[in-house]
């Protein structure tokens, strides 16, 4: 009964032309989408390798000099970019991925994609992500507006209910039917990306890549469940596929247009983060406390790097300045991406009234692009950057301090150098993603059941 | 005044009317008659240049609708079956509106709500609004709106379906006196009782042909009726 | 006669969607969008504003606190910190002083955020390499960054057209739908004049409020609005709110003549929208990305490291040679108006200037490209009248690519000025007087005008094709079925 109510429906929308259309324009956007992104990271992906391997071979060969001068050139550590990055960039166009890990204080990450491009990149980032989230819930409106209400207007309703069909069995029946139709666009682009998964990677990271698809396509699936069971609510609910269709769109329209930007700029009001100016302010601030204090108590001046303090001393006073600076560093930066992380759950629980917002943010997460990911690398480029500076410090207070005024004749060599460890950086495995993202699923899931009873009870018969 | 010269008109490939020529002088009703689907409201349509012959003429006043749709829909008041009015807005202000739209001037109220009265509106319906009016009650709006307009001709489709007997007879009454005033009156219907009463002349149409014409003086109303059957069965 | 019946139409409408109250429900919504708007774009503003202030301020508090260090040297009633000497010229360049290059906000600027929430608006300029400031970024939830900002550029591109389209999308549709349609043109009405007088009595309340009240808002809050040289970005303003909302109103029209039902009109228009706001600039943001490949940020990642290591090479002997001043505290204060500036600080001022200077070859092709992608973007960017609105709202508000980009260069030659005021006194141990301290370089912001020229550009851009689209809509009107 099922099937058949469904085939009917299908064979509509294929005759019309409708699933044909914007359809096969949506499947051609993804399309494109994912092929764009495929080729992209695997060259940002190969000369990312490298440079990381170029870099590292360069630190060790290095001649011999003061190993504080070393720590000044320094190291460069490249994000490896998540193999699911073509499906979902996540917020990787806005976060850079290169750090350069040297002396003295922890830098951030530079280069965000988005500052080389127009400002065209604000419209958004052309991604199979992208496409679904926005025009997904719109093709099921287009699909299923007149699911119900254009059934009322023709009649056919009345005739079908007659038969002893129950409404709950139609109800179904549409909803397969529709997500047979959604089924054609969200599958060619899962195996598509399988496809290149398999053919590109191996072992342990084409598992892990492979499972992460599947788990977006979980995602997606829910999402694209709830735009279905809400449009035949909808569309069983109001008397006139026009008024149907008037109400959906603009419900379209507040989910993913307005209430995003609006929840995000909210966000901020709610746990505002620091500008530029206001950061490095209070960091200074910070820093300059602990380390005076620091001074204060190994050199008994609080005046870092004054002349109290003399030469034979440098590598000493390097180490207790670095160590005083971590607390602080650590305190400020850690702050911020928690308030950034306030912010973002905030939007996941958003997702209750926008499930847009739910989606994003499960979808960056198991992409492996998302904010979580993101700290995860900073957090490991700066522990690699304090590992080098505490060895410098500790080799200048091992050999260069005992030197008297004699400091920077002290060379270190290859041999020092090599004791350096390569920065070894995996993105963090399925695991993490899931352990990060079980609240915006449970969000997805339950807004489903939601939909699913407020559709059943749309299509309950009305008593007379 | 009102007249067709030869008129086609094709949907496709369906034809819809076949060279009709009709001619409605001052002081006439014509009665056109004829089964659903027989092209009436087409011709009509054609009047008021809401359709495009596909041959012939059709003229007003003596002037092709196509060259002068403007000039010629002055000389013609419309009242569809149907009398359709903004609901947000009340009997008189959408008289006011059509009237002004007719006349070109802004008629002053007591003249609005004596129009009114004229076509057998109650005075305490003309500020309600239309959304809460009968359908007879909108086609009195109606009338009201073609009589501010005094016009030469009057294009009526189907006007008393449904209205009452009462208000179907005040609506002769108020067509004859058009009449008498030297309107030229074209108007469809159904009603073959009324179509004898009121109706100077008499059209009868089937399938886009205009079978047969006669003056209501020379035909009984019972002669009218076996004359009609016996087209619409042929 | 034709101009009396346009007024009646026109008059009769607005009674019809006053006592309906599309108008007050529309309008209201409108206005509660623009308000929310502002109120986002304006704080954004004023936080820039304050940042710029506290750092001016900062600017001339470190800049008083040396003048007394340097006096109290002077009078000898303290001693000289080695690192932090204001009498030497490698400590003064290298951050005692330092010059925060602010780029002014505009009148207009509480219109569009632009690029401002990603590039920043100012920089700490010293004697360090480029590399050390010039690639940093405004602090901001790259969510947010992706979301995008609830600012008046999204209320016009995004919503605005929206709005139109719940006004106008079954302006003839619903009539014939009604059966109005037939009561009105039964009348010696043309089908243009009412459509005329039905269209501008929706577009005069949407497309003032739209146009008029940040105006208003701005008026009030930001006086420097009536300037005489903020009159360009005004009428830049009021043309692309009058064209934007145009092409869309022409949209509605084309579509209601050509549309049977009011449904097939509402989807009509949101294809429209869809692809012109949505997919259109996503796309081109794509195409433009494959035309003119942003050069590898790798590359110059790994170029400023190779050039460093050559550097820490070329002056091995200076940056081996130790500082002096534990044994000889005397080396720290002036004599005969020389400094010794410790050879290791020279050397690590010739590295910075020697990156700076090697890296620019491939910091040129970065600019290079952008100005490409840039000059892509404004040669397909008429595709969408949703591309030629934005990118003009990010110009007349000072935030647009371009701004940032000329502020990016004029702090590039400051910096470079900056470099040659201290290269010759730090190489030649020169002190540092209480003279020079006031003759150091100032960075002085040179506003690029809003371009006249470039805002009528955009301004065709849009009207053209909203011409188009009236021409084309007057050709079917002919052709437009009453029944
Ligand atoms: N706009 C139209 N398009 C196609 N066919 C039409 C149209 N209007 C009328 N027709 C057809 O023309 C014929 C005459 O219709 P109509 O003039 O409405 O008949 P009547 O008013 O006499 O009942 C019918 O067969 C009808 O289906
Ligand atoms: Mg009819």
């Amino acid at each position: 009964m099922l099937s058949l109510i469904a085939r009917r429906e299908f064979t509509e929308f294929c005759r019309d032309g409708r699933l044909f259309w914007t359809g096969g324009i949506i499947l051609l956007l993804l399309l494109t989408a994912l092929a764009v992104n495929w080729q992209h990271q695997r060259t940002a992906d190969a000369e990312r390798l490298a440079a990381q391997t170029l870099d590292y071979d360069d630190w060790v060969n290095q001649e011999a000099r003061h190993p504080h001068d070393a720590a000044h050139q320094g190291m460069h550590v490249f994000k490896p970019q998540s193999a699911l990055s073509m499906l979902d960039p996540g917020i990787v166009p806005y976060v850079g991925s290169t750090l350069w890990l040297q002396a003295h204080r922890q830098s951030e990450v530079k280069f965000r994609p988005a500052q080389d491009a127009t400002g065209l990149q604000r419209f958004g980032n052309l991604s199979p992500a992208w496409v679904i989230q926005m025009l997904g819930p719109l093709l099921v409106i287009i699909l299923g507006f007149n699911a119900f209400a254009g059934e009322r207007e023709q009649g056919t309703l009345r005739q079908t209910l007659s038969l002893g069909i129950s409404p709950y069995q139609l109800l179904w029946g549409k909803a397969l039917a529709l997500a047979i139709g959604l089924g054609l666009l969200l599958l060619p682009t899962l195996l598509f990306a399988m496809g290149m998964i398999v053919f590109t990677m191996s072992g342990n990271a084409m598992v892990d890549a492979l499972w992460r698809t599947l788990w977006l396509g979980l995602g997606y699936s829910v999402y694209l469940g709830i735009a279905i069971f809400v449009v035949l609510a909808v569309s069983a609910k109001t008397a006139t596929s026009r008024m149907a269709l008037a109400i959906l769109l603009g419900v379209w329209i507040v989910t993913t247009m307005i209430a995003p930007r609006a929840i995000s700029d909210a966000s901020r009001i709610w746990h505002p983060n620091p500008t530029r100016y206001e950061f490095t302010a209070s960091l200074d601030n910070d820093l300059g406390n602990e380390t005076r204090k620091a001074w204060m108590e190994n050199f008994g001046s609080d005046q870092r790097w004054g002349s109290e303090v003399g030469i034979d001393q440098w590598g000493k006073a390097l180490e207790v300045d670095d160590k005083a600076g971590y607390k602080a560093l650590d305190h400020q930066f850690h702050k911020l991406w928690d308030t950034f992380d306030s912010q973002q759950r905030v939007q996941e629980w958003a997702g209750f009234v926008v499930p847009l917002l739910a989606i994003r943010s499960f979808s960056m997460g198991v992409a492996g692009t998302d904010f979580a990911n993101h700290r995860d690398f900073s957090v490991a480029a700066e522990n690699h950057r304090r590992i080098m500076q505490d060895k410098v410090s500790h080799d200048l207070v091992e050999h260069a301090d005992g030197h008297g005024d004699h400091h920077f004749d002290y060379k270190s060599t290859r041999e020092f150098w090599a004791t350096f460890p390569k920065f070894t950086y995996a993105l963090p495995d399925r695991k993490f993603a899931l352990a990060h993202n079980t609240l915006s699923l449970a969000i997805l899931v339950i807004v489903l059941l939601a939909a699913m009873v407020l559709a059943h009870r749309a299509v309950m018969p009305r008593k007379a | 005044m009102l007249k067709t010269i030869q008129l086609d008109k094709h949907f496709g490939s369906h034809q819809a009317l076949k060279a009709i020529s009709i001619d409605v002088k001052p002081g006439e009703i014509y009665c056109l008659l004829g089964a659903n689907g027989a092209g009436k409201t087409t011709l009509i349509n054609l009047f008021l240049n809401f359709l495009q012959p596909t041959g012939g003429q059709v003229l007003v006043n003596g002037r092709d609708v196509q060259q002068y749709p403007l000039e010629s829909k002055r000389d013609i008041a419309y009242i569809p079956e149907l009398v359709m009015l903004y609901g947000v807005l009340s009997g008189l202000e959408n008289l006011e509106y059509f009237a002004a739209l007719a006349t070109g001037e802004k008629l002053p109220r007591d003249k609005l709500l004596s129009l009114l009265q004229g076509a057998g509106l109650d005075a305490t319906a003309a500020d309600r609004r239309v959304s809460t009016y009968s359908k007879g009650m909108r086609q009195k709006v109606g009338i009201a709106i073609a009589m501010a307009k005094n016009a030469k001709a009057l294009l009526l489709d189907e006007p008393t379906s449904g209205l009452d007997p009462k208000a179907a007879n005040e609506f002769s009454q108020l067509l004859t006196k058009a009449k008498d005033s030297g309107v030229a009156v074209l108007t469809t219907t159904h009603d073959l009782f009324h179509a004898k009463q009121t109706g100077t002349r008499i059209g009868i149409m089937r399938r886009g042909e205009l079978l047969t014409e006669l003056n209501s003086a020379d035909v009984s109303h019972s002669e009218l009726e076996s004359l009609y059957l016996q087209y619409m069965e042929a | 006669m034709k101009s009396a019946l346009f007024g009646k139409v026109f008059l009769h409408e607005l009674r019809v969607l006053i006592a309906d109250r599309t108008l007050l429900l529309v309008g209201s919504l409108l206005v509660a969008l623009v308000l929310y708007g502002f109120y986002n774009g304006y704080q954004e503003t004023l936080q820039r504003e304050h940042a710029a202030q506290e750092l001016a301020k900062k600017q001339a508090d470190k800049h008083a606190e040396n003048i007394t260090t340097l006096r109290a040297l002077l009078g000898g009633e303290q001693k000289p910190d080695p690192f932090a000497n204001p009498f030497d010229p490698a400590s003064v360049g290298g951050g005692m002083e330092m010059r925060y290059a602010t780029l002014p906000t505009l009148a207009l600027s509480p219109l569009a955020f632009g690029q401002s929430d990603m590039l920043p608006n100012y920089y700490k300029v010293t004697d360090r390499s480029k590399a050390s400031f010039m690639y940093d970024t405004e602090i901001e939830n790259p969510w947010n960054l992706l979301s995008g900002h609830f600012d008046i550029t999204f209320v016009l591109v995004y919503l605005f057209p929206l709005i139109i389209f719940a006004l106008s999308y079954n302006l003839l549709t619903v009539e014939r739908e009604q059966g109005t349609l037939r009561m009105l043109l039964s009348q010696p009405l043309s089908l243009a004049i009412l459509v005329a007088g039905k269209l501008l009595v929706r577009a005069l309340p949407v497309l003032l409020i739209m146009a008029v009240l940040p105006l208003l808002l701005l008026g009030v809050l930001r006086p420097q609005l009536f300037q005489a040289d903020q009159l360009p970005a005004v009428l830049g303003w009021l043309g692309l709110v009058l064209a934007y909302g145009g092409f869309w109103f022409a949209l509605a029209l084309l579509v209601n003549i050509i549309g049977r039902s009011s449904a097939t009109n509402a989807l009509a228009l949101m294809a429209a929208w869809v692809l012109f706001v949505l997919v259109i600039p996503v796309v081109l943001n794509i195409v433009v990305g494959l035309l003119s490949p942003a050069p590898s940020r790798i590359e110059l990642a790994t170029k400023t490291r190779l050039i460093t290591i050559e550097g820490l090479n070329r002056y091995h002997d200076k940056l081996s040679s130790d500082y002096r001043f534990t044994q000889d505290p005397e080396v720290l204060l002036p004599r005969d108006g020389k400094i010794e500036v410790a050879p290791r600080r020279q050397a690590q001022f010739l590295i910075q200037r020697d990156v700076d200077k090697e890296i620019q070859r491939v910091l040129n092709e970065f600019s290079t490209q952008l100005a490409v992608q840039q000059m892509l973007v404004e040669r397909f960017g008429w595709i969408s009248p949703a591309i030629v609105t934005y990118e003009g709202m990010a110009a007349i508000a000072g935030n647009g690519a371009a701004r940032y980009l000329e502020f990016q260069q004029q702090v590039d030659r400051f910096h470079e000025r900056w470099k040659e005021y201290f290269e010759p006194r730090l190489l030649n141990s020169i002190a540092m007087t209480e003279q020079d301290y006031a003759e150091m370089p100032h960075f002085e912001w040179a506003e690029v005008p809003v371009q006249v020229s470039g805002i009528l550009k955009r301004l065709l851009l849009l009207v053209i094709p909203a011409l188009i689209v009236i021409a084309f809509a007057i050709r079917r009107m002919r052709r437009f079925s009453v029944v």
